[in-house]
């Protein structure tokens, strides 16, 4: 009841309104979609029988990990001064593959059948198509856990009080879960060696999408952080931050080693500037995704505010161009076969954006727990 | 060849690296029984069938037996490319002087890579060779389109809830007895219908009665661990639009990691994060409860 008086009472800027309006459209296009079929609402043809919703879906993973990565700092490592950062990252992950299920659910073109992959008896335990999605299944009944108990936390509920309980356990399990899901998200392409380019194709990619998800997610909690600070005018909390960057640069280190390292077992060096416009996709990764925020974490730059929001920008983007080579532009088509997402494909992903962004959004405004996980921060 | 040869032992010793490690990390104790190893599996018996393209002339009568056969809707215009509507397609390869016809259905592999992705067992190997679908399992996440090495399953785009669709190797006439509609209809013996060990030794036979007129090489023998369908031709093969494969079946280095590599996972990651919780609950336990224990991470 309070709640609501206070949305009544509280001016909504404009934004929030574009973005819902752009929810709403999404909204109208999902259903439009389901009911229309792929054939008419996508450009997906035999060539490309993937395209944008998968490679959304591919990034959004990662892109959430966030929540897991600083359930094991909280939980697990027991570093209780995250606990702020903690439950920003959790909304997000939460909202993240909220958006990941429901694109996914677009994306089957038997959404009817969906039921099928919760019956055991169909269960085909080589597919890592089964393992992801089963996993990410679970991991966000794990998710609506956490959030529950974090939202409702000082309630005198017994559910609330039971989660809050048993949260190191629960925490635990999506850690477990999330570890297994992330790498098999790359094991779903090792199927794929005479489709995906050598310069991303590699036995390794499980491990690699694991450590890109571990610093990934990181980055996506730092930057939430920074960005919600500073749309209540506070300063983010530095020692924290920094804390978390050398993790996340140490992370990045040992992937990029581990990638260049791969390319030089496998003898594939001359790819790296002899694969046409994959080559800038690969070097663009390389650079802006692991250089440049590396350079930043570990000089002077990384110390400042600004210079880590840059820093975690960059590694996102890093994030953006390697998931979207991997799941698109470097999985070779039969010749002649051409793909451009149609705008309803873009309209329902530009939703989904706006739905993370919108949502986030009123969570920490409207949401006390959430909100005061935004503001307590020290600095 | 000399770069297929790199890329085969380059891939090896990087597999072999990632089994030590799956292993090391307890994959060992969680080994199951029912692996089902390729090559194992006695092939010699299932169905298999010869594709003669020195013999084909292009007459497309087996494209109209299938469509017959399987109740497909005809075409406004000839196809180009395997549809949700043409299990099978003969195209004209004009690169060589001579030109070649090549038909196109599902190779229906020994080892196949869309059983292996197919998340809901919609897709199946029987063992007595075809491949099958089952459309009231499917989900539509296509994830066998994209595995297929040959570019093979198709899905109905213009329905809003489609099935998949590819050549079934007419496995309902195999269970009757019968050959299936293509073989039936060709008219000039282009098709050879038998046992994969009768088909080899007959493929093997034509070589070496007529080296002149093929290729020594049987396509499908050994590609992608083996196939149902197999190819003799006088011209390379890659010219008729076949993909360059080696002996390793597509989907066993993915199947290799599930069974091995997700419950080493999951069980070394478990012990570490037990571990850890245990040592830092047992650290809080000897500090003050305010206090915000430990330096940063």
């Amino acid at each position: 009841m309070s709640m609501i008086t206070k949305i009544r009472e509280q001016n909504i800027p404009t934004p929030f309104w574009i973005l819902a309006l752009l929810v709403l459209f999404g909204l109208v296009l999902g259903i439009a979609r389901l009911f229309l079929g792929l054939g008419a609402t996508t450009n997906l043809n035999n060539g490309y029988p993937w395209g944008l919703w998968i490679t959304f879906d591919v990034f959004s993973v990662p892109f959430s990990a966030g929540a897991f990565t600083l359930a094991a700092v909280l939980h697990i490592f027991n570093r209780k001064r995250y606990h702020g950062i903690a439950h920003l990252a959790l909304l997000a992950g939460f909202l993240g593959y909220l958006l990941v299920v429901l694109v996914l659910l677009m994306d089957l073109g038997r959404w009817d059948h969906f039921y099928s992959v919760l019956l055991p008896w169909r269960w085909n335990l080589h597919s890592f198509m089964f393992e992801v999605s089963m996993s990410i299944a679970i991991y966000f009944g794990v998710l609506v856990l956490e959030l529950v108990g974090v939202v409702f936390k000082g309630r005198d509920w017994m559910p609330v009080q039971l989660i809050n309980q048993l949260i190191p356990l629960i925490a635990g399990v999506g850690v477990l879960l999330s570890c297994v899901h992330q790498s098999s998200l790359g094991a779903l392409f090792l199927v794929l060696s005479h489709k995906l380019h050598p310069l991303w194709w590699t036995p390794i990619l499980p491990v690699l999408f694991f450590a890109s998800a571990l610093f990934s997610g990181l980055s996506v909690a730092m930057f939430l952080t920074i960005v919600t600070r500073r749309a209540l005018g506070l300063r983010a909390p530095m020692q924290l931050l920094i804390g978390l960057a050398n993790v996340v640069a140490v992370i990045q280190a040992i992937y990029m080693v581990l990638k260049i390292g791969d390319l030089l077992v496998a003898g594939e060096t001359a790819l790296v500037f002899g694969s046409g416009w994959l080559s800038i996709l690969f070097l663009a990764e390389m650079i802006f995704g692991l250089i440049v925020p590396l350079i930043i974490f570990t000089s002077r730059a990384g110390r400042s505010e600004s210079g880590l929001l840059i820093g975690v920008i960059y590694t996102l983007l890093g994030l953006a161009i390697n998931r979207s080579s991997i799941a698109w532009f470097a999985l070779r088509a039969p010749a002649g076969a051409t793909y451009c997402p149609h705008w309803i494909e873009f309209g329902i992903v530009l939703a989904a954006f706006s739905f993370g962004i919108l949502f986030f959004a009123l969570g920490v405004r409207y949401v006390p727990t959430l909100r005061q996980a935004a503001l307590e921060e020290k600095h | 060849m000399t770069t297929m040869n790199n890329r085969e032992r380059t891939v090896f010793t990087r597999r072999d690296i990632l089994k030590l490690a799956g292993l090391g990390a307890g994959g060992l104790l969680l080994r199951p029984t029912s692996v089902p190893a390729s090559g194992e599996v006695d092939t010699g018996n299932a169905a298999a069938m010869l594709y003669d393209a020195t013999r084909c002339v292009g007459c497309r009568a087996c494209e109209v037996a299938c469509k017959e056969w399987n109740k497909l809707p005809p075409d406004a215009e000839p196809p180009t490319d395997l549809t949700a509507h043409n299990f099978t397609l003969i195209k004209q390869h004009q690169e060589s002087p001579a030109g070649s016809f090549r038909k196109y259905q599902c190779m229906h592999c020994v080892h196949p890579a869309c059983v292996s992705a197919c998340p809901v067992q919609a897709l199946e190997k029987h063992d007595n060779g075809p491949v099958v679908y089952d459309a009231e399992k499917c989900i539509g996440c296509r994830y066998c389109m994209v595995a297929c090495p040959f570019q093979v399953p198709r899905i109905d785009w213009s329905k809003a809830l489609p099935v998949i669709a590819k050549c079934t190797f007419c496995a309902d006439r195999i269970a009757d007895d019968r050959i299936p509609a293509c073989a039936e209809a060709c008219p000039v013996q282009a098709l050879t219908f038998g046992t994969r060990e009768q088909i080899l030794e007959e493929a093997r036979d034509r070589i070496a009665r007529h080296p002149g007129r093929y290729l020594a090489h049987i396509y499908g023998e050994t590609e992608a661990g083996g196939t149902s369908w197999m190819y003799l031709s006088a011209i390379p093969f890659e010219k008729l639009g076949l993909p360059e494969l080696d002996s390793e079946p597509v989907p066993e280095l993915s199947e290799d990691v599930a069974i091995y590599g997700t419950p080493s996972m999951l069980v070394s990651v478990a012990a570490l994060l037990g571990g850890i919780y245990w040592v830092t609950a047992r650290r809080a336990q000897h500090t003050p409860p305010c206090d915000d224990s430990g330096k940063e991470v």
